[in-house]
């Protein structure tokens, strides 16, 4: 309860201070959904020179990447460790936090929430729904709750893989070149995983297993029956990584060692 | 009761070498030497509740790692601690309700935002009830007068206006320890005295107990009955402030400026018998040194009547000079039985 009030508090000290910087939010928002659209686009043309991708239609893959964009949305919204380093570690504002009594790891992404990321969300699922009419889909009732399960698990495995990686700050004085990579990687996520070679299926399914955003659960309502074990697996996937993420960020914690006088 | 108690508390740091040149940097890509700092070394020391305590040493002393080790950010390397009931690092989050922390020198409040928006963030964070935040702000913002300030973004204030603010966000869940590293840093004598008032005041009205870092020894002499000095993360000196200076205060400096003629012999044998020194730059100018068990009048009444004087000056020796001297011997210079003074 006291960490859901925080959650309020803490948005709407981002509204005020955001309604004084009114341009910057539209700029995010626009620069956002640029970047969704340039990818968009790259499916597009794909599709203009084949009709099915490792026995994936354009239709399916434009799906597949709505729903990533859904947990991907949530993730950049809640889940922002990207200038950890610079911030907390280098600039010692993990002095702050650490006398506060909050867990530390919340404060800081509720110290960093980015709502406009929000918007990419929605245009998921649009996107979803646009594709989905296209290739006759039908529409169950348990198509809600499973898409919020599975989007809360996807963006649980987005937040273990970023923390487990950003808690290495905590050992090194200067700032990684890991999340940046990482970034790339994760790109991969976005396609049908069986396009891709055993070792890089291998990659996004059990190591950094960004499939589990996009492909495996959304096969789910794709009716790819060869799938449907992998889909179910997406919230223990959430638990394991976000496990693993904390225990990490926890043991880093004690290594860190404060900056300047 | 004890608020504080250290015990062999020690903070060793890896420190990375760096090889010169470019053959250097090289190197250190594959094969990284480390030298181990100890910050704080093997530190011992117990503050009573109620107590306001200064806590001193050059730059790089290790008095903000201490700090830091006391208010749970870093964990040491080895020892005990036990902060207001608590083992900081492993509690951290129930701990921190009990403690304020104040960082001359880092902003606890929100940049862009209102004080009082900030403020009530804070509420949140600490849980605070809004009756008794409502007293606590009231009384806070009138004692410090804080008035007009509250509607401002932080990015808008005066250092000495921000400062007034972080120590009312660090108050405002009225903690029973309060840490202070160099609050008055870049502060003018004005503000100075007033924070100086204000902390007395509060430790006066609720027994807060505080430690505070400082290089403004005024800080000290204001504020403290005790004072902790460190040297390369060892404790030389840990006692009351009265205690530091006779020990270490070298007595009193009496100038004379003389009418005619007074050679040094001369004067050494008026005050014979008197542990006193004597120097001399020329025959018309001479200085006497007093130490503390020597009364200053018994020399003057020596003096004043065999000599002809055109002025007498006289000059405590400060704690500034004191504290300095302390710095330039270091330890290793230090008489033996001040190393560990008794409390006052």
């Amino acid at each position: 309860m006291y960490y859901i009030g925080l959650v309020f508090e803490y948005l709407k000290n981002y509204m005020k201070t955001r309604l004084t910087y009114r341009a910057d939010f539209w700029v995010e928002v626009i620069s956002d959904l640029m970047t969704q659209a340039t990818n968009l686009v790259f499916i597009f043309v794909v599709f203009g020179h084949t009709d099915s991708l490792g026995g994936w239609s354009e239709a399916e893959v434009i799906f597949v990447y709505g729903f990533f964009m859904v947990p991907y949305g949530l993730f950049s919204c809640f889940v922002n460790l990207w200038n950890f380093g610079d911030r907390y570690i280098v600039k010692g504002e993990m002095d702050r936090i650490l006398t506060r009594p909050a867990y530390n790891l919340f404060q800081i992404f509720l110290e960093n929430v980015d709502p406009p990321s929000l918007i990419g969300s929605l245009i998921g699922v649009v996107i979803m729904i646009a594709s989905g009419g296209q290739l006759g889909l039908e529409f169950m009732w348990w198509h809600i709750p499973v898409m919020l399960l599975f989007s809360v698990s996807a963006m649980l495995i987005y937040s273990g893989v970023y923390i487990t990686l950003t808690s290495v700050s905590f050992y090194s004085d200067s700032p990684t070149g890991i999340i940046p990579l990482l970034y790339n990687i994760q790109n991969y996520g976005r396609y049908p995983v069986t396009i891709y070679n055993r070792f890089i299926q291998v990659l996004l399914t059990w190591i950094l297993p960004f499939a589990f955003v996009g492909v495996y659960p959304a096969s789910l309502f794709l009716g790819r029956t060869e799938m449907f074990h992998m889909a179910w697996l997406t919230p223990v996937m959430g638990g394991v990584f976000l496990a693993i993420g904390v225990v990490s960020w926890n043991i880093g914690v004690k290594r860190y060692r404060g900056a300047g006088s | 009761m004890k608020a504080i108690e250290v015990e062999h508390l020690s903070k060793i740091f890896k420190v990375q070498q760096n090889r010169g040149g470019l053959k250097g940097a090289l190197q250190d890509l594959f094969s990284r030497q480390y030298n181990e700092v100890a910050a704080v070394d093997d530190i011992s020391f117990s503050i009573p509740q109620g107590e306001i305590c200064g806590y001193i040493g050059e730059n790089g002393a290790g008095k903000s790692t201490t700090i830091k080790m006391l208010t749970g950010i870093l964990v040491p390397t080895s020892g005990r601690l036990n902060v207001g009931g608590y083992v900081p690092h492993e509690e951290r989050e129930k701990f921190v309700r009990n403690i304020g922390v104040v960082f001359g020198q880092r902003s606890q409040l929100w940049w862009d935002i209102g004080v009082i928006e900030s403020f009530g963030l804070l509420r949140k964070v600490y849980g605070v009830p809004e009756q008794d935040y409502r007293k606590r702000l009231d009384e806070l913002v009138q004692r410090l007068d804080l008035g007009e300030l509250l509607s401002r973004p932080v990015r808008k204030l005066s250092l000495g206006q921000r400062m007034r603010c972080e120590l009312v966000a660090a108050l405002l869940h009225n903690p029973s320890i309060v840490f202070l590293d160099e609050p008055t840093i870049g502060l003018d004598i004005i503000v100075k005295t007033e924070i100086r008032e204000f902390l007395k005041d509060m430790n006066r009205q609720y027994g807060t107990t505080i430690l505070l870092t400082t290089h403004d020894l005024q800080d000290i002499e204001a504020l403290c009955s005790r004072v902790i000095m460190l040297d390369e993360g060892h404790v030389i000196y840990d006692g009351g402030l009265d205690t530091l200076k006779t020990r270490w205060g070298q007595g009193t400096r009496v100038t004379f400026r003389f009418g005619a003629a007074c050679p040094l012999d001369r004067l050494r044998l008026l005050t014979g018998g008197l542990d006193v020194s004597w120097t001399a730059d020329n025959e018309l100018h001479a200085e006497v040194l007093v130490p503390g068990e020597v009364n200053v009048s018994d020399v003057l009444a020596r003096v004043v009547g065999q000599a002809e004087i055109t002025d007498i000056k006289i000059t405590e020796t400060t704690t500034d000079e004191i504290v300095r001297q302390i710095y330039r011997s270091g330890s290793a210079g230090l008489p033996e039985e001040s190393v560990r003074a008794p409390h006052a």
